[in-house]
């Protein structure tokens, strides 16, 4: 075995991963309950227990937990997830800290697309939206992917990215208010991102995107991680290096476009997971952050949403509003220490 | 040393310096941008769901109206707004010269350093929270100054190492803007019933402006503008760096954080009464540099003028596109930011 040519690739996984990944899955398990329980009306764990395995209790909690609520909590953590692998994808492929779809503009492409559907109530299907959000974030995406070429400094990528952003979120606004303004609910949804009122349609629209991509975003970890390496060293190692990366690009664009269609472009969950699951992991290995960004994405999710249904009760916040509050300034720290290291 | 060194031909010890170009096209070009923007005022109140001829527009402005109401549609609603268009225009691209040529650094603006979101969210708190400046009122631009201030000082010395990188100052702006404006979308959503003008706050518009807002407005023009233009000088020293202007005699940081807090306070009083209108603080002044040279006495004034105009050109189209539909800073973002793209890329060549 080539051990000292390719350390990262070769190393065998120590039981840290599992350890983080177990406790991560029984935080969602336990991030269930006050998912389903809390809000109006508060339940007690008889009840649920009643609605859910009993298929009993009264008729309008039931509703509530099976119409609303559940599917809600489905939505939060499979856009969690994809959120986390999106931003995992985009770091690795593109060796920059700071990307992710809303720095890559690929969130406020989808979005715009998504925007101009709804409000001007195209006639295109329910089920097309995904589609149509990919190639409105692929658009977005690709000017700020071809401005790569020339641009090595990771800021100033961030600022291509978020001049794109600037610049389609113009375009929402001026799609809103020309088809239905002060329509305050497709606001939250297009410039915030928002989980309220998500039903059954919602996550039956964006569950077989998701069964397709994530498998997919866990299967590059070794690409990814010769990615790391360098161009060269990974193009030495056998990796086409320029499809590689388009196809990563394509790929988170499929997840992240695919979490717009239904929810709005939430913002910092795709930079946040991942950094953190780096720093719990003590380690950039792929295939141990991969899995972990996934799960850790579902649980900042799902939390926030919680955060955003309950903090202000009864007046709902969009989810993005709070993610933007917590992950705006982690990453403002980020960028500082980024440019710390640069200087040394 | 040999004498013939000392008797060597004299050179006229202060040669006249030719006249800079640049500096010969300042005052046509000012006037012509003065006559554009009036007419282009002229052009404006015309537009509306009654249209009116420039003719009937000059008659009712000097009051002698071809019909009565004609003079309350000029007089009461569209005069108004197109004044406070070309004030708020020219007090954010003062501020946008102003801390382009401080910071030595041509991605500073308004928006670009985080000020006008502090100065909304700094707004939208006083609104929500203090019932005496809930109908807004000329208590609302001290309350942005306050939010501009903090705001603006924060990112400054958050970037303050890298001021060598002109990146990083806008990146943290626009971060720091992200999650200011994330707190004021908290503010205005639990404030229900002003939901609505969420987008207005935080992009910008100028629907609705009639005269209490533009006396709300004037005495911060009447202070914050003579004021940057008196002190044009001190911003040519600081531009010529750190340390030649330490040379000159110049206490650097007392007179950087004077110019800051000038242009802060230009920027957050007019955000006060029309919202974030973002990338107009930086177009205005990178094509007034482009027409008069760096010298910030030709400059500033240069930047107030051609930004009032770049504003009241969008608030134009708002009229004559969209009837009024659209909010005008959706448009200067449309402009604004292939403009902005193009600065960052033009830094990639160079």
């Amino acid at each position: 075995m080539s051990v000292a040519a390719t350390p990262i690739v070769r190393k065998r996984i120590g039981a840290r991963p599992w350890l983080v990944g177990g406790l991560l899955v029984l935080l969602l398990f336990l991030l269930i309950f006050p998912a389903l329980m809390l809000g109006s009306p508060v339940l007690s764990l008889g009840q649920l227990n009643e609605i859910l395995f009993l298929n009993g209790g009264e008729k309008v909690p039931h509703l509530i937990v099976t119409e609303l609520r559940m599917p809600r909590l489905l939505l939060g953590l499979i856009a969690g997830a994809a959120l986390g692998l999106a931003g995992v994808l985009l770091q690795d492929s593109l060796r920059n800290p700071l990307a992710g779809p809303e720095l890559l503009g690929v969130s406020s492409g989808a979005s715009a697309v998504v925007a101009a559907i709804t409000v001007f109530r195209l006639p295109f299907a329910f089920g097309l939206t995904p589609w149509l959000a990919l190639v409105g974030g692929l658009m977005s995406g690709m000017v700020v992917i071809l401005a790569m070429r020339r641009i090595t400094n990771g800021a100033r990528l961030a600022l291509v990215g978020s001049a794109i952003t600037a610049l389609l979120n113009a375009v929402v606004i001026s799609i809103i208010s020309l088809g239905s303004p002060n329509d305050v609910a497709v606001l939250y949804l297009f410039l915030l991102g928002s989980l309220a009122g998500r039903t059954w349609d919602y996550v039956n629209l964006v569950w077989p995107w998701l069964v397709v991509c994530i498998p997919l975003a866990l299967l590059c970890a070794r690409s990814l991680n010769l990615l790391q390496l360098g161009d060269d060293m990974a193009e030495g190692l056998g990796l086409k290096v320029l499809r590689m990366r388009f196809l990563i690009a394509l790929l988170s664009a499929g997840l992240v476009a695919s979490v717009v269609a239904v929810c709005g472009p939430i913002s910092y969950i795709a930079l946040l997971a991942p950094h953190l699951a780096r720093r719990i992991l003590g380690t950039s290995d792929a295939r141990q952050v991969l899995p972990v960004a996934a799960l850790l994405g579902s649980a900042l999710l799902v939390m926030a949403d919680l955060l955003a249904r309950l903090a202000l009760s009864p007046v709902e916040m969009p989810v993005g509003v709070w993610t933007t509050l917590v992950g705006g300034p982690v990453l403002l720290v980020l960028l500082r220490r980024q440019m710390r290291s640069a200087k040394q | 040393m040999s004498l013939s060194t000392g008797v060597a031909p004299e050179k006229p010890f202060a040669e006249k310096i030719p006249a800079n170009p640049l500096a010969r096209r300042f005052l046509p070009l000012l006037v012509a941008c003065l006559l554009a923007i009036v007419v282009l005022l002229i052009l404006y109140i015309g537009l509306g769901t009654v249209s009116l001829s420039p003719g009937e527009v000059i008659a009712a402005l000097v009051n002698q109206p071809v019909e009565t109401f004609h003079r309350q549609i000029v007089w009461d609603l569209r005069f108004p707004r197109g004044l406070v268009a070309i004030l708020v225009g020219a007090m954010l691209g003062l501020a946008g010269a102003i801390l382009q040529t401080i910071t030595r650094n041509p991605l500073a603006s308004p928006d670009l350093t985080g000020v006008s979101a502090g100065a909304v969210l700094a707004s939208v708190l006083g609104i929500a929270f203090i019932p005496p400046l809930a109908a807004g009122g000329p208590a609302l631009p001290f309350v942005a100054l306050a939010g501009g201030v903090v705001v603006g000082a924060t990112v400054y010395f958050l970037s303050r190492q890298g001021r060598s990188d002109p990146l990083r100052l806008a990146l943290n702006g626009i971060l720091l803007g992200a999650i200011l404006n994330s707190g004021s979308s908290i503010v205005l959503i639990f404030d229900q019933e002003r939901a609505a003008n969420i987008v207005l706050w935080l992009i910008g518009s100028l629907n609705g402006r009639v005269w209490s807002h533009f006396n709300t407005l004037w005495p911060w023009a009447l202070v914050g503008i003579p004021l940057a233009l008196g002190c044009a000088g001190l911003a040519n020293t600081l531009n010529l760096g750190d340390d030649v202007a330490t040379g000159l005699g110049q206490n650097v940081e007392r007179a950087r954080a004077g110019l800051f807090f000038i242009a802060v306070l230009l920027a957050s009083s007019a955000v006060a009464i029309v919202g974030a209108i973002g990338f107009i603080g930086l177009i205005g002044p990178h094509i007034s540099r482009r027409l008069v040279g760096d010298d910030a006495r030709r400059l500033l004034p240069m930047s107030a003028v051609v930004t009032a105009l770049l504003l009241l050109l969008s608030d134009f189209i708002v009229q004559a596109i969209t009837k009024g539909s659209l909010p005008v800073g959706a448009i200067t973002a449309l402009l604004g930011a292939p403009f902005f793209l193009y600065l960052i890329f033009r830094r990639v060549k160079a």
